[in-house]
């Protein structure tokens, strides 16, 4: 690697930790928009870094995986935003001559590491913002001079921080990750070949089991079942196969409320 | 930081209905305390406590506990908040969503920031508007707006849809479809089965991380056997 080459790889993860922190912001601290959601922000960081359908596909692997891990009550879910830009970045900077497969679900894979560090890190940083809330109620001063919007806003800071400096460290130990990998024997890269492709049907189950207390729900196997004959049957292009079954789902909710 | 967030938003309301710097800061103050709902239900709240304010300003209603009020309202729009917004809307619309990238749509995140952001700013915005009119009335909010209902629908739309998913794994883009020599029907019926067994795992106390370290070693074993 030259002297050049490793300068604009410095500014390109310093670029990639300052969007992924700005777009972390919409999780709690501004908007909640969901462009934070990992399908929107892996997609926006794999865009930014000149290949958006691998950021499309990281986003669309780890979007139904963690969906239902809500931040109910004092709960602090991992930071999924954070897992979506880390994987899809290090599977675009860390690949030469092209994203194969097996880096995408290398870069996955690794992201679970970044799952115990931010939800501390989200935890250090309610706590840092809860003391400002109580300095400033402590401080009538402050509510007198208008110093309230300063210190309002200055709860943005530690949320982009966060993210920025987990995405600086990791980041780039990430893509000597997978640029090692891409040297290993063929049966590493096909495990994770299919790795990436049985990730979705993880997906579904987790969110299944979120939204359902039956392991063999009918409203699943009714989908399954409808998608399955508009596919094979009468074949059918992927946003018609989505819309009979969500029309299914529509009347057959319908219907149970009518009975009830 | 709700709590700092509520004076925030508050602050330009109260600093003109209240000129006299000592009252204004004692308002303010007041509107520092513990504060915790869904952030896009407090809009509910926030419309409401304008209005009380402002009946207290013009002599309406002097003695309305402004404090009392949000702390009743703030669990229960809490709890019904998290249940249609996080627990029934963002699933059904990240499903969705989903379902359309496997089948290969990259335009796919548009839809779901577009289908999301109009029911959620829609609400935010009306919401604010109901509490102020209704000076937070939760009978009124109840009537208006359905959300355990839609929570319902909404939430069954994802069961289906999901099921949907696996059912059309014959027409799944290449990069998601897995590499088995079988007919269309078998392959969706084994997807079913892989699916409904990590179901039956997740319900003894699997967690995402430990499933997704599982599925790895699932898949370098089948790979060390050469089954892939």
């Amino acid at each position: 690697m030259s002297a050049f080459d490793t300068s604009w790889m410095i500014l390109t993860i310093v670029g990639v930790a300052t969007a992924g922190g700005l777009i972390g912001l919409d999780r709690t601290a501004v908007g909640q928009f969901m462009v934070s959601q990992p399908i929107c922000a892996a997609s926006l960081a794999g865009w930014m870094l000149g290949d958006a359908a691998t950021g499309l596909l990281v986003g669309a692997l780890l979007e139904l995986i963690w969906l239902l891990d809500m931040p109910v009550g004092t709960f602090v879910p991992a930071d999924s935003t954070v897992a979506a830009v880390f994987a899809a970045a290090i599977a675009i900077l860390g690949s030469t001559g092209g994203v194969r497969l097996s880096h995408v679900g290398l870069s996955i894979l690794l992201s679970i590491v970044l799952a115990p560090i931010t939800m501390l890190a989200d935890h250090m940083v309610r706590e840092f913002n809860a003391r400002i809330a109580l300095r400033v109620q402590a401080d009538s001063a402050t509510v007198m001079d208008s110093g309230l919007a300063g210190a309002h806003l200055s709860g943005l800071w530690p949320f982009f921080f966060k993210s920025f400096f987990v995405y600086l460290v990791f980041i780039p130990l990430g893509i000597i990750a997978v640029r090692l990998f891409a040297r290993m024997p063929d049966q590493y890269h096909r495990a994770m070949e299919l790795y990436v492709k049985l990730l979705p049907l993880l997906g579904v189950a987790l969110v299944a089991r979120k939204l359902s207390i039956r392991t063999f729900d009918q409203f699943l196997f009714g989908g399954f079942i409808v998608a399955l004959a508009a596919a094979l049957v009468f074949p059918a292009s992927m946003p018609m196969i989505i819309l009979l079954t969500a029309v299914g789902g529509l009347l057959g909710a319908n219907y149970l409320d009518q009975r009830a | 930081m709700q709590s700092l967030g509520f004076a925030y938003a508050m602050e330009p309301v109260l600093r003109k209905l209240y000129p006299e710097q000592k009252e204004f800061s004692d308002r303010l103050k007041l509107h520092m305390n513990y504060f915790n709902t869904q952030p896009y239900l407090a809009s509910f709240i926030l419309g409401a406590v304008v209005g009380i304010e402002q009946d207290r300003v013009e002599g309406r209603n002097a003695v309305t506990d402004v404090q009392g009020l949000k702390t009743a309202l703030m669990a229960p729009l809490g709890a019904l908040g998290d249940s249609f917004f996080w627990g029934s809307l963002k699933p059904m619309a990240a499903v969705i969503t989903v379902a359309l990238v496997v089948g290969g749509i990259w335009w796919a995140p548009l839809f779901f920031l577009l289908f999301y952001n109009l029911w959620h700013i829609g609400l935010r915005m009306s919401l604010l508007f109901v509490g102020y009119r209704s000076r937070g009335d939760a009978v009124a909010l109840m009537s208006r707006y359905r959300f355990t209902g839609w929570a319902r629908q909404f939430k069954l739309i994802s069961l289906v849809v999901l099921g949907g998913i696996v059912g059309a794994l014959p027409v799944w883009r290449p990069e998601f479809k897995p590499e088995f020599r079988l007919p269309g029907i078998q392959l969706a019926v084994l997807g079913m089965a892989f699916t409904i067994i990590l179901v039956a795992v997740l319900r003894r106390g699997g967690s995402p991380l430990k499933l997704m370290l599982a599925l790895a070693v699932f898949c370098l074993v089948l790979a060390m056997a050469g089954v892939v």
